[in-house]
């Protein structure tokens, strides 16, 4: 398995929004996370990249324990840092960068990134070439040749959201996290995204996307967990969760989004 | 008012507003880093320093500048009989200069932290899933766009610090108000007259003229993003 992620909890004060979050992928696998605002969907994806801390539970990626509140321990920055690399995140109101152009949100923390190696050292211009072209054809891919010169506020919102996925996996990452990639979008420029990701799928990239496009989720997705004031509620194929789905939670929720 | 004596006017405007310039200059210089650590203190997680920040942000922007500029210069003689200043001029430009630098760095401090918070959360986290460390989130990322939120703020006290620093006539250091208001009186053989102060007017315009289209410029440079 990629990832295994077992007994997660957090709480923020006194609300506990995660209540015990099991549930394990395999590399390839596409996972969409289901389930009304505040049920602690978003909160799992943070917690999976490092940007909040657990109270409880383990994550493994690849059989390596990155987190375990059980055994915790006082990572360098460095170590944290790397751990992170596992994950990519793509986040629902994109936050590129303003003062840089599309390029260089996607080079950007990769230049940065190779300034701490040999090879930097022995051939810089190797290295900065090699991560320019990748840049290049990260771009091509999300359709935005034609954009690598402009400014984030130049671009519309499902080009920003595609220069941002761009620079997510210009870092490689094992999983590439998507918290409600198209809930800031408007209805027209949902569906260009939407094909950047399905594309992604295709190419078998391990995935995990957090949304409310229920139509997408079902094609999309070899394993889809519904989630409900903090746990699973129900997870299954597709087909399982949308089309005989157990719990009565899990259908008054789908039903919300038919009527 | 003859040719000569209009030469003279001149002279002692232009030594003024040398002067004038001189704590211009040295407070910028001065308040704009120390505005950056005040700002940090003030942001501390180490409540003391915190709250010892806020309360003196209270007092000196509370408190009128004219005070503190009389307060530190006369304040320490008078009362512990301690003359850090020295005299003269000098002991003038030290004290008008060290009163400037504090009072505009407590100001430059809330334009800084006004700055930071303009910044979103946003920003941080995607530096953060990107595997920057903080430091080049903060040189990299997030520096650049507080330096174009603040720039407008900190025009304006910069406009502001131009004509301030006529206040430190109250402890005569010879600025240019000093050197007009002189001939109020009449001095140098020149009978009295407004015409000499009149001209420090023309001095500030033209100089804060010059300043708006620096500062202008350095706006546009940075108006390619928002």
């Amino acid at each position: 398995m990629i990832l295994e992620v077992s007994g997660i909890r957090k709480s923020f004060g006194k609300a506990e929004i995660l209540r015990g979050i099991d549930f394990g992928m395999d590399r390839g696998e596409v996972l969409s996370i289901i389930g009304s605002s505040g049920s602690g969907k978003t909160t799992l994806l943070r917690c999976l990249n490092f940007l909040e801390t657990p109270d409880a539970g383990r994550i493994a990626v690849n059989g390596e324990t990155l987190f375990d509140a059980a055994s915790p321990t006082r990572d360098s920055a460095k170590v944290l840092r790397r751990k992170r690399l596992h994950f990519g995140l793509v986040f629902q109101n994109f936050n590129l960068f303003p003062q840089y152009t599309a390029f260089e949100n996607v080079t950007l923390a990769n230049l940065l990134l190779a300034k701490d190696t040999d090879a930097y050292r022995q051939n810089k211009a190797a290295v900065i070439g090699g991560i320019e072209e990748e840049a290049h054809r990260l771009l091509k891919q999300m359709g935005l040749s034609d954009r690598e010169n402009n400014y984030p506020h130049q671009l519309s919102g499902g080009q920003c959201q595609r220069v941002a996925i761009a620079r997510a996996l210009a870092l490689k990452p094992d999983i590439l996290c998507f918290d409600e990639p198209t809930s800031a979008l408007d209805p027209e420029l949902t569906g260009e995204v939407l094909k950047v990701i399905r594309e992604l799928a295709d190419q078998r990239m391990t995935m995990i996307i957090v949304t409310h496009e229920m139509a997408f989720a079902r094609d999309v997705s070899s394993h889809v967990i519904f989630m409900d004031n903090g746990i699973i509620c129900e997870q299954g194929t597709p087909d399982q969760v949308f089309g005989h789905p157990q719990e009565e939670r899990t259908r008054q929720f789908l039903q919300s989004f038919i009527q | 008012m003859t040719p000569e004596q209009w030469s003279i006017v001149f002279n002692a405007l232009n030594v003024g507003f040398l002067q004038t310039l001189r704590l211009f200059f040295v407070t910028l210089i001065g308040a704009i880093p120390l505005g950056l650590l005040i700002m940090l203190a003030r942001r501390s997680s180490f409540r003391p320093l915190s709250w010892l920040t806020q309360g003196l942000t209270w007092i000196i922007r509370g408190s009128p500048l004219m005070i503190q500029l009389l307060i530190l210069y006369y304040g320490p003689g008078l009362a512990f009989d301690w003359h850090p200043w020295g005299g003269g001029e000098a002991g003038r430009f030290s004290a008008a200069a060290t009163a400037f630098i504090i009072n505009y760095a407590f100001y430059f401090a809330e334009i800084y932290r006004g700055g930071i918070a303009s910044i979103p959360a946003g920003q941080e986290e995607a530096g953060l899933v990107l595997g920057m460390t903080r430091t080049q989130i903060f040189f990299k990322v997030k520096l650049l766009q507080m330096v174009k939120a603040i720039l407008p703020p900190m025009s304006n006290e910069v406009i502001t610090l131009v004509k301030d620093t006529s206040l430190s006539r109250i402890i005569a250091l010879q600025e240019i108000i000093w050197a007009g208001q002189k001939f109020l009186k009449g001095s140098s053989g020149i009978s009295a007259s407004i015409l000499p102060l009149l001209c420090t007017v023309v001095y500030y315009l033209i100089f804060n003229g010059l300043l708006t289209i620096l500062l202008t410029r350095l706006e546009k440079q940075l108006s390619y993003f928002r």
